[in-house]
């Protein structure tokens, strides 16, 4: 068995967190997706086929998870309550904080899945080329808000102290050393 | 001669993170059948090498491009546009397998440096000496087969040939002699030889089992099952639990990466030239932590400083969560 952290946000703050599921963060995220597909039009072309395929990212540590369907323009993302999860192509599940860490390249995701930290099932080529698109997209938080110049360059900075922050706080390991 | 470390880059940003932690040299490859790293979404375009290229060169580093999977019989165009791309986009090397990709190459590209891919499974003086001398390869990268020992014998039995041999130090562990093995072709009809992956991804399966864990299945085969928390491998069928003579094991080898940071004074004692580190397919997180490691590990064998502590700093990134020195100094079962 690994003895390790998880990286799973404190139950206080899981609890704390329960109200965002009633935001409506599936509108917010799909425009999001959708504006930066329009600012950056390549960035979908790895998916290949599999841009049609829906994805099911299931924060192991929220109430809530999301189904995206990465179709560039026509991108969507839903939000639903995990007490009525829907089906889908692909089934991601993990902490919050490891999650944003794949997105921002900070965790390598067959090292969090040797070690258990992720769960993955479903179609296994379209979480593989979706993974290698997000590694290649070098996605920064202003990407996802829309936000440009030099508040871009603050914003990304802000927040990705913010998020490394929060994964000591929450004893999430370093890349190198996890177990 | 300082050794090389050669670093994977699976995408152009996983270039830019291997050159910017320390690589002397990438590796890459193509997006398509050429590359014996054929994942969905991986890989690099004709447009993408050529703007990687210059990322390296500015920055003091080679890049080396791989189209070391077979060529199909009659229908040889996709790897000689490969070969002529990577000429067009200045690379420093290519590195490759089939007799016909190099004889090819040789031919039509002679300013290209040819480096004999691992998929070629050359590990005789008498295999080098015929690449060397009828396709005038320059290095030879050697199958994860070999023990430090074997690989001085060899190194010395080359010399007179000028050719340069490189070994793999960290990342995936193939057990097989490379380029020959069909394992995975019995269980999804594929060739790793020719269609560039060993356990194609839209063949693999993960199934939850509650209790009993997580099955990985490839084809439709159950190839192993991890219990709940326990560390995980990859689905590849040479790392997969078998029942023989009546036990359950992992026959050819337990879910493990090959970790041969300790071997590093030996190794260039033996006369290897260049350090490869497997994982093409992995993100930049593993990309930049284990370049920087071996980074720092020539640097101190270099400098005659105490090795670092390597094994502990990758622990982290490692297959099966357990690191081996592999064939290197191995006592096999």
């Amino acid at each position: 068995m690994v003895d390790q952290p998880n990286g799973e946000l404190p139950k206080v703050l899981q609890i704390l967190a329960r109200p965002a599921g009633l935001l409506p963060l599936g509108i917010v995220l799909t425009q999001a997706v959708r504006r930066m597909a329009r600012r950056r039009p390549t960035l979908f072309e790895r998916l290949d086929e599999h841009r049609h395929a829906s994805f099911l990212v299931e924060p192991s540590d929220l109430d809530f998870a999301f189904v995206l369907v990465p179709d560039g323009e026509q991108a969507s993302v839903r939000s639903y309550s995990k007490r009525a999860l829907p089906s889908a192509d692909v089934h991601v599940k993990g902490p919050i904080l490891m999650l944003l860490g794949l997105l921002d390249g900070t965790f390598d995701g067959d090292a969090l899945f040797f070690n258990r930290v992720l769960s993955v099932s479903g179609k296994t080529d379209a979480l593989v080329a979706l993974r290698n698109t997000i590694e290649d997209a070098e996605l920064k938080p202003s990407d996802l808000l829309g936000v440009t110049g030099r508040g871009a360059a603050f914003l990304d900075s802000a927040v990705l102290r913010a998020l490394a922050s929060a994964r000591r706080v929450v004893g999430a390991p370093n890349m190198g050393a996890m177990p | 001669m300082s050794l090389e470390l050669v670093c994977p880059a699976g995408t152009p940003s996983a270039l830019r993170a291997a050159v910017d932690a320390g690589a002397h040299s990438v590796y890459c490859g193509f997006r398509d059948e050429t590359n014996a790293r054929n994942f969905p979404g991986l890989n690099f375009s004709p447009a993408e090498l050529k703007e990687g290229v210059r990322y390296a060169h500015q920055r003091g580093a080679k890049v080396l491009v791989a189209v070391n999977t077979f060529a199909k019989a009659g229908a040889m165009e996709p790897w000689k546009k490969a070969v002529a791309n990577v000429e067009a986009a200045g690379a420093d090397a290519i590195i490759v397998a089939d007799i016909a990709v190099l004889d090819h190459a040789a031919r039509h590209h002679p300013d290209l440096r040819l480096h004999l891919s691992v998929q070629a499974a050359a590990a005789t003086p008498e295999a080098i000496a015929f690449y060397a001398d009828t396709f005038g390869v320059r290095r030879v990268v050697l199958p994860r087969v070999l023990s430090v020992e074997e690989i001085k014998k060899l190194n010395s039995a080359v010399a007179s040939t000028g050719v340069e041999t490189e070994v793999f130090v960290f990342g995936g562990l193939c057990p097989m002699a490379e380029g020959r093995c069909a394992l995975s072709s019995y269980a999804t009809g594929k060739s790793p030889n020719l269609v560039g992956v060993c356990s194609p991804p839209d063949f693999v399966e993960y199934c939850d089992e509650g209790a009993d864990g997580t099955a990985t299945r490839l084809g439709g085969f159950t190839i192993d099952r991890f219990a709940p928390g326990a560390p995980a491998g990859y689905p590849t069928l040479c790392k997969g639990s078998f029942v023989a003579g009546g036990k359950t094991s992992h026959l050819f080898e337990d879910p493990v990466s090959l970790n041969a940071a300790s071997l590093l004074p030996r190794l260039r004692e033996a006369g290897v030239t260049a350090l490869k580190i497997e994982g093409r397919q992995r993100g930049k997180g593993y990309i930049a932590e284990v370049v920087r490691t071996f980074r720092k590990a020539v640097d101190a064998l270099e400098a005659g400083r105490p090795q670092v502590e390597a094994e502990a700093m990758l622990a982290g990134l490692v297959e099966g969560g357990r690191q081996t020195s592999g064939a290197y100094q191995k006592t096999w079962r």
